[in-house]
């Protein structure tokens, strides 16, 4: 029998009494509070994982989720009234605009970014870095991109194979579709009004027709490129043939947009690739799961766009170190682990830039619920971002070209003349 | 503000000396408008706090270069928040929106939602209220049902109406299919005329009931007399309606017609909810305009000049309104 001296008693005594009293000691805290907000999306996932930085790191993060249409506006708005907010969610638009105005800083300096840096993909990093490519803005909250799904039920009850491969087979197949009466739209292409909507998959449209958008000096060339032109008059061809649901360009976000997907009656639906999670993995909300809808890779070239979101640190932050802390959990590695990017991938399927979480074995059972992640990570390499988006014009000139390409498709303007058309706003907006 | 030498008698027989003295604030008179301005004072300040300069801060704004961002340059101190002047534009702002064509393809699109919004608002609103003014079984709970699409938050109108009008989801293609009335879905949004015309429609939907409640309430008022003189005089329903009704809710048809406007003027959040604009920019009114302009654009000086063309459009409505409904009213008549 092992005796127990009196100074381990009471040590171990002291440490039952601590744990009864409330949990296990924590670790040192942090001096002062630390602000975090980002738009609504999975707030009580964000709880959860503030609660487990709190708890494990010491840290005294209060967390605050505004809806995702005013958030960028209402960050500016509460910095403008002198608010600090030191860490916060920033989309790619509007990065460079905060960053040139002082509200965040580069984050180079800070400690761990270079090894952080060296895992990323080097797409990732450039879309993170300042328009002249110098300064890295932020840590990643998620990167994704335009991917082709298609209802394999739908297509096997019209007899066809396999999805298409090329934009002449998709049509055909949709025109077959229709003309059987198995689907009344069977395309579901993204043009709703939204920033995540139209604009995005124009360009995915120019990029797999092996069109460049913008010039290396981000000018818009689409009236130069006859890849675009093929790409609207395709779009013009199938909205005219009743292809589409014609009301896909007044919904007002890429949710609204995918939840149509999942009534089953449409064969095929490009948008970005995380919704695929919840048509092929939500058997309570999508007709099409467990895995009935499938990635295909994009057709012709196969590339599409492809974006970063970011986590971006307050240059007026009190409490820096703290903040860079906290940002590292989000966005890099704090724990060893990448406890955040991993939660993100298991419970939404948003992705990461960095390659080497994709071997986890959790990750990959994971996302063998819903999508084929071989081809979902050949579909990364042929990702193509742009960094026009740096530029002050970019956000007034996204908005503002939707109604444009809307005409196109419509065709209530000629494709020729809406593509100078967009260029003529891009110039004067520049 | 005066300090008078209290006034107060000194009983007879009783010594000024004896008497408590009073306490010298108890002297201080006022007269009666100091004293009214006095108390209204508080409330005064409050509106002009919350109303007055916001209104004028914004108008200053409507002429200036406005960075949100931009923390440096001369501002103005207020309870410790630092609004910014910005540089100061001239009438820049108005001079390119005026310039702007799809500013007046906008306005063009607004003048027409209005009017459309008024006329069906005040018309059905009138009508529900003549209906719900007769005597018949289940009248306080339709006055009570009546309410609740007034009630309801306008983003849940919008959910509601994309609930029923939806191509793929909505009710009413549900219906009408599984009746055999149409071979495929309607579009209540393909096209941007109809999509307007929904909007004019759910909105009148949401806002009628309180013009119905306005026009009830003066109805109400109406002496039974002059109803029982009428039909004693041989006035059918529509003479007593045109003779003894309308003239009786005259002042309240002039509100109904000045918040119709307003609010017609102002509406964005179904515009938000059910088109975003689209399609193209076949739905974009100049609030809607002026929203993007402002918060997705950050471009706050033209932004809210546009929102001020509004305003002086709303005022000059307001005065047309008076001039054609009540300068001429008497109400002793």
């Amino acid at each position: 029998m092992t005796t127990m001296s009196r100074r381990t008693f009471v040590g171990s005594a002291g440490m039952a009494a601590a744990a009864l009293a409330g949990g296990w000691p924590d670790p040192a805290r942090a001096d002062k509070p630390l602000s975090f907000s980002g738009w609504v999306f999975k707030p009580d996932t964000v709880k959860d994982y503030v609660t487990f930085y709190n708890q494990k790191h010491g840290g005294q993060v209060t967390y605050e989720a505004i809806p995702w249409a005013q958030y960028h506006p209402t960050m500016e708005t509460r910095a403008f009234a002198g608010e600090t907010v030191d860490v916060m969610y920033c989309n790619h638009n509007n990065r460079e605009r905060w960053y040139e105005n002082g509200l965040i800083r580069s984050v180079d300096d800070l400690p761990g970014t270079d090894e952080l840096k060296k895992k990323m993909t080097p797409a990732n990093l450039d879309s993170l870095k300042s328009k002249d490519g110098t300064k890295l803005l932020g840590l990643p909250y998620f990167t994704s991109l335009f991917i082709l799904i298609y209802n394999e039920p739908m297509l096997q009850q019209a007899g066809i194979k396999a999805p298409a491969r090329t934009w002449d087979e998709l049509v055909e197949h949709c025109t077959k579709l229709k003309r059987d009466k198995v689907s009344d739209t069977p395309y579901l292409p993204n043009w709703n009004s939204s920033p995540s909507g139209t604009m995005p998959q124009v360009m995915t449209d120019c990029f797999s027709e092996g069109a460049s958008v913008f010039d290396a000096r981000n000018q818009l060339i689409v009236d130069q490129e006859p890849g675009a032109a093929r790409a609207m008059e395709r779009a013009a061809r199938v909205f005219k043939a009743e292809l589409v649901n014609p009301e896909v360009l007044t919904k007002t976000s890429s949710t609204d947009t995918h939840r149509l997907f999942w009534t089953g009656r449409y064969a095929y639906h490009t948008n970005h690739s995380y919704y695929l999670k919840t048509i092929a993995g939500e058997p309570e909300n999508s007709k099409l799961a467990p895995k009935k809808a499938k990635m295909a890779m994009y057709p012709g070239t196969g590339q599409t766009y492809m974006w970063t979101d970011s986590y971006v640190v307050n240059a007026k932050s009190k409490v820096m170190e703290d903040a860079w802390k906290f940002t590292r959990f989000l966005g890099g590695n704090l724990n060893g682990d990448w406890y955040v990017q991993r939660q993100w991938c298991l419970i939404s399927g948003l992705d990461n830039p960095y390659p080497e979480m994709y071997n986890h074995p959790e990750i990959i059972q994971s996302y063998d619920r819903w999508i084929d992640l071989k081809l979902l990570r050949e579909q990364y390499k042929k990702g193509k971002v742009i960094a026009a988006y740096k530029e002050p014009w970019y956000g007034e000139y996204d908005t503002k070209a939707v109604p444009i390409v809307h005409n196109m498709i419509r065709g209530t303007v000629s494709v020729p003349k809406g593509l100078k058309d967009m260029v003529a706003l891009q110039k004067s907006l520049a | 503000m005066a300090i008078e030498p209290s006034r107060t008698t000194v009983p007879e027989g009783i010594p000024g000396s004896l008497l408590p003295s009073r306490p010298r604030f108890a002297a201080v008179r006022f007269g009666e408008a100091p004293f009214a301005w006095l108390l209204v004072l508080p409330a005064v300040l409050g509106v002009g706090l919350v109303a007055f300069f916001p209104l004028l801060y914004s108008l200053w704004l409507s002429f200036t270069d406005v960075n949100l961002l931009r923390m440096t340059g001369p501002a103005i101190e207020l309870f410790g928040l630092r609004l910014p002047l910005y540089r100061f534009v001239g009438v820049q702002n108005y001079a390119r929106v005026f310039a702007d064509p799809l500013y007046w393809e906008s306005l063009g699109r607004t003048v027409y939602f209005v009017g459309a919004f008024v006329v069906e608002a005040t018309l059905v609103g009138l009508g529900m209220a003549l209906v719900l003014h007769e005597r018949f079984p289940g009248r306080p709970i339709m006055r009570s049902l009546l309410l609740v699409p007034w009630s309801l938050s306008r983003i849940v109108v919008g959910l509601l109406w994309i609930g029923l009008l939806d191509f793929e989801f909505g009710a009413l293609n549900g219906v009408l299919w599984n009746a055999g009335l149409i071979e495929q879905h309607i579009s209540f949004f393909k096209h941007g005329w109809g999509a307007l015309n929904v909007l004019v429609s759910v909105y009148m939907w949401n806002q009628a009931p309180f013009a119905t409640l306005l026009f009830l309430a003066a109805m109400q008022s109406i002496a039974e007399d002059l109803y029982s003189a009428a039909e004693v005089d041989g006035a059918g329903y529509w003479q007593r309606f045109w003779y003894v009704t309308l003239p009786a809710v005259r002042p309240i048809l002039f509100l109904v017609l000045v918040l119709c406007t307003v609010n017609g003027f102002l509406m964005l959040d179904l515009i938000y909810i059910l088109t975003m604009g689209g399609p193209g920019h076949e739905t974009t009114t100049v609030s809607w305009l002026g929203y993007q302009t402002s918060f997705t654009f950050f471009k706050f000086g033209p932004g809210t000049a546009i929102l001020y063309t509004l305003t002086f459009l709303c005022l000059l409505l307001t005065f047309i309104y008076h001039r054609l409904i009540l300068a001429r009213f008497d109400p002793e008549a």
